[in-house]
């Protein structure tokens, strides 16, 4: 059952004359895992804000089309109301620390402080949601005191705490070194592996390849591919229109040519490309 | 270099287990009479602000703030009004061209007496209750969140931005830039800080207000607090005794005057 439905969606920034999306039609089944590819200005972004409720409420500008998420339609819905049902988290994890909170603790509750849920539930969700994702050594310190890939975890902590249905993330490791990549694809992994349905815009093919359900390809407003993520992942249709694509399928793609690569399937990950070469 | 500043001193003495709204009438119970009383009342305000320096523990912290930063901004403010205000005839010694007067030093006391309530007294708030303390239960009496956020996040993101600024200069100086030699040659090297620095923080200032909107910061459910804040009843005898005492002195001066 679809848990995310945008029809015909798009979308134009104010004081712009060319739409950021266009004619988007994009389903998401309820504990789905989407990642969404792209290169620069292609409209990721612009579309995890179109299902977090920012586009249009947050941004003005005009969005024709429908967006629903779990029956509820954006255009006749508040920012604060769709909030509860969509978590957004985005490239940045010092932008996302609140700043009127002392304590990685504090932080986690500001949500929950926010939208009202009664103290002796608020302190159990923060504590949950901080063991879920690992950071419950970080309770007392400052989160201005913390790594990026630290940061991150607690801006990531903050939205799980509120128990969005759907988690939206615009590349929450592009700015991670590769520890702090390797920590917030922990706890992004462990929320698809308890069912949360999950769009992220990405540019780390190689993960993507092993987590994702599905992926969708975005070019220029447009959805250009969706489907399973090998199949988009290696189409010559992505090399061709400049995306970022795995350096194993780029090695694979050449190999081919010269007969050394014999598998209809090009490979995204390291341990793909590996047995592929070991057939020749 | 400190990246969470705040002037609150986690202790337990019995000021920090007052309500911050009690510490904020007693505030308010040092500088009105101060400023509005008798001007004879000024300079006994400190006597009380002194005691609960004591009462808090905060000595150590309080001496730091006074001779850094009270002390010398009332020994100038003295200096200047003492020498440069054109009143009194009583003329004790003269400093160049200036005569220094008697009523002239009286007033210059009596102004330097009322910013060290003021001033002491903050700061007392300030070295015995949490930020987030006073700004929640603040909050939780009709204070509008959005200008309690103002407040702490300001607070909070301003070493933040120094750090950015520093990080900027550095970045242009290893660019050329002259930010040491001459007075004109560094002010003119503040123009290319200032672009990164406004832009930048432009580009910060929506992506936060992005990230707590997702938090549901506008949302209209009453909002709940993480801490609870005690008020007793002892604190609310002695706001009600703060605030007799400040319509005491206030009514005293008109009865007297």
């Amino acid at each position: 059952m679809a848990i995310v439905n945008l029809e015909n969606v798009t979308y134009k920034y104010p004081l712009t004359d060319s739409p950021a999306l266009q004619n988007i039609n994009l389903r998401v089944d309820e504990g789905e895992f989407v990642a969404v590819v792209g290169p620069n200005g292609a409209g990721k972004s612009t579309l995890c804000y179109t299902i977090a409720g920012f586009v249009p409420h947050f941004f003005k500008g005009e969005l024709t089309g429908t967006v629903e998420v779990a029956g509820a339609e954006s255009s006749t819905s508040s920012l604060h109301e769709w909030v509860l049902n969509v978590g957004l988290a985005f490239q940045n994890p010092f932008n996302q620390i609140s700043g009127a909170k002392y304590t990685v603790f504090e932080e986690i509750a500001f949500g929950l402080e926010n939208i009202g849920v009664p103290r002796d539930e608020m302190k159990v969700r923060v504590e949950e949601a901080m063991k879920l994702t690992g950071i419950s050594d970080l309770a007392d310190r400052s989160p201005y005191s913390l790594s990026g890939g630290q940061q991150q975890r607690v801006a990531l902590t903050s939205i799980l705490v509120m128990q969005p249905k759907v988690l939206v993330l615009d590349e929450p490791t592009s700015q991670m070194d590769p520890i702090g990549t390797r920590e917030v694809f922990g706890v992004i992994r462990t929320m698809a592996e308890r069912g949360m349905t999950v769009v992220m815009a990405e540019h780390k093919v190689e993960w993507i390849a092993n987590f994702a359900d599905r992926v969708v390809a975005l070019h220029e407003g447009r959805i250009l591919l969706d489907g399973k993520p090998r199949e988009v992942l290696t189409s010559d249709i992505l090399l061709d229109k400049g995306f970022g694509i795995s350096r194993y399928t780029s090695v694979a793609r050449k190999a081919k040519t010269r007969g050394l690569w014999t598998r209809q399937q090009l490979p995204v990950t390291l341990e793909e490309a590996a047995e592929g070469f070991q057939d020749v | 270099m400190s990246l969470n500043r705040s002037f609150f001193v986690p202790l337990d003495s019995p000021l920090h287990r007052l309500n911050p709204l009690t510490k904020l009438t007693f505030v308010f119970a040092m500088i009105l009479p101060a400023f509005l009383s008798l001007p004879a009342f000024a300079p006994g305000m400190a006597i009380p602000v002194l005691i609960a320096v004591f009462v808090g523990g905060v000595q150590r912290q309080y001496r730091g703030l006074l001779f850094k930063l009270i002390l010398p901004t009332i020994l100038f403010m003295f200096f200047m009004q003492s020498v440069f205000l054109p009143i009194g005839e009583t003329v004790i010694f003269q400093l160049g061209r200036f005569d220094v007067t008697l009523e002239a030093m009286q007033t210059a006391f009596l102004t330097v007496s009322r910013i060290f309530v003021m001033v002491s007294s903050f700061a007392i708030l300030l070295l015995t209750t949490h930020p987030g303390e006073l700004m929640s239960d603040l909050t939780r009496r009709g204070l509008p969140p959005q200008f309690a956020y103002v407040i702490i996040s300001t607070l909070q993101i301003l070493p933040q931005m120094q750090a950015k600024a520093q990080t900027i200069i550095s970045a242009q100086r290893s660019r050329g830039l002259d930010t040491e030699s001459t007075f004109l040659k560094r002010v003119g090297a503040v123009v290319p800080l200032v672009g990164p620095l406004v832009f930048g923080s432009l580009v910060e200032v929506e992506e936060r207000a992005i990230a707590i909107e997702a938090r549901g910061f506008t949302s209209t459910r009453p909002k709940t607090s993480l801490h609870n804040v005690p008020d007793t009843n002892a604190d609310k005898i002695i706001r009600w005794i703060f605030l007799a005492l400040v319509i005491l002195s206030l009514g005293g001066r008109i009865w007297l005057s």
